[in-house]
């Protein structure tokens, strides 16, 4: 299954760094994590979209297309808004 | 007059004199404050060839129209004095609260001159200038000094060096409120080269504003857009500019041991989830500033302001080291010794590249935690292995044979986005007009955090006019003089409409950023006449020849020439990197090559 990693304030709400979530296409990863974890649901998604500055990677890849395929050793690394410089 | 104070102290150490006269408007008008006015006075008073350590080299304080009117920020001033460092033109601003109070004692601009026999320290009081034998300060370092000094955050601010300063390190830092630093570009080094341990304010007067309704407004809006943005409201108070540690490292764009790869295994146990959890003492803010991004950190040994994310990219990812107390630790240090963090660190990395390849008999290795805190402490007094390191990497890696490992541009070290897995960040750093650096614009919002949208960061192809965009609107910022992160919340469109009710000249969002785009030509001018071309607008060739071998950006490198060649036509300038009669007509700068 794929792995999925959170960062910043995720975690804590989520109460994991990392998971393994089954699932064919970052969406499905995504809908997956916050059924599994619905503490999470607001910050992540409003309704079926991605609330604005969330920002999804797959393989260190930004992910702008939900439907994007994902295989069993890809990584999924999902950030809430973080900003800096 | 609104907004501006109207008035100039000029002061000549030599002599132990001073005098006012009135800031010409015309010239406010166009350059507005910070940057901007800074260096179309340093255009005139700092000509070809003077030698920035030099008593014919200038400091040159600035403020803003906003500073101190209480607009979220407006708590920033500027430095502009010709780099020791890069001998470019250099701006280093900062933020706390002496910014504020400077402008409260009545003045836009202090231009201090020449250099005094002995040591002295500054005292303004309004209109009263006192200068002071500073012999017995000589040698103290920051943190107890400015408490020495009378340090009280909204009465009296205590701007000074440290001993890197008064041993005239090319990457030494102006500090002002203890922790606030003025940093980058050896600033520290051309006041300790004055003979000036520090400059004290208090003021008492007011900015006067010239629509104060309509200001109470734009104060209210933007007060709600600060706090209706999950970056200014949350991101930044919550994990502070650390957070970026992690998303950088998991797109294989974090540079790594001088740049030699561009991840870092020890990414996590240096980052803002990691500072957060376990040494974060509290929050801390800048004058009028509702965002607070500052960490107050503790470890066993010390608590003290930051590590911001550059900070903890230098002395962690950049020289291999993990150890996040050991790095909170000497950002500590420097802060007291009064150098920069970004371009310590990186010398740091720099010289172990050149111990472990056997160009430099050192100790000094990768990895190495325990190394830090004496290698800053060596090189902020030039002693031993520190004398080497004292004026930043290029001179270090030069000196031994080595200037490729130096990881700098025109002479300045890069922060830590790694340009080969960015490609529009190294256009940037190659054509920043003080070296290699992020806050002269900055591509992660566009290249990784979609700020305001996602754009390929991979892209070659006409991403000179992002990054021109990205420039001229932080050169606009920057001479406002406000806090960059505002802009995170809040759009330049409201830079502009505050601008106009402070001051009664309305522009219009178009109108700053142009005056934007007016301070980059001018400061490209002066570069230009410092003897700068095209070729400085460069990178390591590292950057340009060796494609990492893993992670994310595997295969890349700087595509840097065509971006340029691209980046001088959509500029207005020759193939040569020269602004052209017609561009500097437009901005009306024509009269400064034709006088
Ligand atoms: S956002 Fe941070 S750096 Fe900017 S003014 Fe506020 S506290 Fe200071």
């Amino acid at each position: 299954m794929p792995v999925v990693k959170l960062y910043a304030n995720l975690r804590k709400l989520a109460g994991t760094k990392e998971l393994s979530l089954a699932g064919q296409t970052v969406g499905m990863v995504v809908r997956g994590l916050v059924e599994q974890h619905p503490s999470i649901k607001d910050v992540v998604l409003e309704g079926s979209e991605l609330r604005p500055h969330i920002i999804i990677t797959l393989n260190g890849h930004n992910v702008t297309d939900l439907n994007i395929s994902v295989s069993e050793q890809d990584v999924v690394a999902i950030f809430p808004p973080i900003a800096g410089g | 007059m609104n907004g501006w104070s109207g008035k100039i102290l000029d002061i000549d150490l030599s002599t132990k004199t001073y005098k006012t006269y009135p800031l010409d408007m015309e010239m406010a008008r166009m350059f507005i404050g910070g940057r901007g006015l800074g260096a179309r006075l340093l255009w005139d008073l700092v000509g070809p060839g003077i030698d920035p350590l030099s008593p014919e080299n200038v400091l040159i304080f600035t403020n803003g129209p906003l500073t101190g009117t209480g607009y979220q920020t407006s708590n920033r001033f500027s430095i502009t004095t010709k780099s020791p460092l890069t001998g470019t033109v250099l701006d280093a601003n900062s933020g706390g609260f002496w910014g504020m109070q400077f402008k409260k004692a009545g003045y836009d601009v202090m231009i201090v001159r020449g250099k005094s026999e002995r040591p002295v320290w500054i005292e303004i009081k309004n209109e009263v200038i006192t200068f002071h034998d500073a012999s017995e300060l000589w040698g103290m370092r920051v943190f107890a000094l400015t408490e020495k000094l009378g340090q009280n955050n909204n009465k009296r601010n205590v701007l000074c060096i440290g001993p890197a300063g008064e041993n005239l390190s090319r990457i030494a830092a102006i500090m002002n409120d203890r922790e606030r630093a003025a940093a980058r570009g050896g600033p520290g080094a051309v006041m300790g080269s004055k003979n000036l341990k520090a400059i004290v304010v208090e003021g008492k007067e007011r900015t006067t504003i010239n629509d104060p309704e309509k200001f109470k407004f734009l104060l209210y809006e933007t007060r709600k857009l600060l706090a209706a943005s999950p970056l200014t409201s949350q991101a930044l108070p919550e994990f502070g500019t650390v957070v970026l540690m992690n998303i950088m490292n998991n797109i294989g764009a974090l540079a790594t041991r001088n740049h030699q790869q561009t991840q870092f295994e020890g990414a996590e146990a240096i980052s803002g989830e990691e500072l957060t959890e376990k040494y974060l003492v509290k929050n801390a803010a800048c004058w009028a500033c509702p965002i607070g991004c500052t960490r107050i950190s503790k470890t066993e040994k010390v608590e003290a302001e930051g590590p911001e994310f550059e900070s903890t990219w230098a002395f962690g990812a950049q020289c291999g080291i993990d150890d996040l107390p050991a790095i909170i630790e000497v950002n500590a240090l420097c802060n007291d010794l009064g150098l920069d963090t970004i371009s310590a660190g990186s010398t740091i990395a720099c010289a172990m590249e050149l111990s472990e390849k056997g160009y430099l008999d050192s100790d000094l290795r990768f990895g190495r935690a325990d190394q830090l805190a004496p290698t800053v402490e060596a090189m902020a007094y030039r002693k031993d292995i520190g004398a080497e390191l004292s004026d930043g990497s290029l001179r270090l890696a030069t000196k031994y044979g080595h200037p490729e490992l130096s990881m700098s541009a025109k002479g300045m070290e890069m922060p830590a986005y790694d340009p080969r897995g960015l490609q529009g960040q190294g256009l940037l750093y190659a054509t920043s007009n003080r070296g290699g650096c992020h806050m002269r614009g900055n591509m992660i919002g566009l290249e990784v955090l979609g700020l305001p949208k996602l754009i390929d960061r991979f892209q070659v192809q006409g991403k000179s006019a992002f990054v021109i965009l990205n420039q001229n609107s932080n050169a606009a910022i920057d001479s406002l003089v406000i806090c960059k992160f505002t802009n995170m919340g809040v759009a330049d469109e409201y830079f502009a409409r505050v601008l106009g009710a402070v001051t009664g000249i309305q522009y219009a969002t178009g109108e700053l950023i142009k005056t934007g785009e007016r301070v980059w030509n001018l400061e490209r001018l002066y570069n230009n006449r410092e003897g700068f071309t095209a070729k400085d607008d460069s990178l390591p060739p590292r950057l340009l020849t060796e494609a990492p071998t893993d992670g994310p950006s595997k295969g890349w490198v700087s595509q840097l020439e065509p971006m340029l060649k691209e980046y001088y036509r959509t500029r207005g300038w020759d193939q040569n990197g020269v602004p052209t009669l017609k561009k500097l007509a437009d901005l009306g700068l024509a009269n400064l090559v034709q006088e």
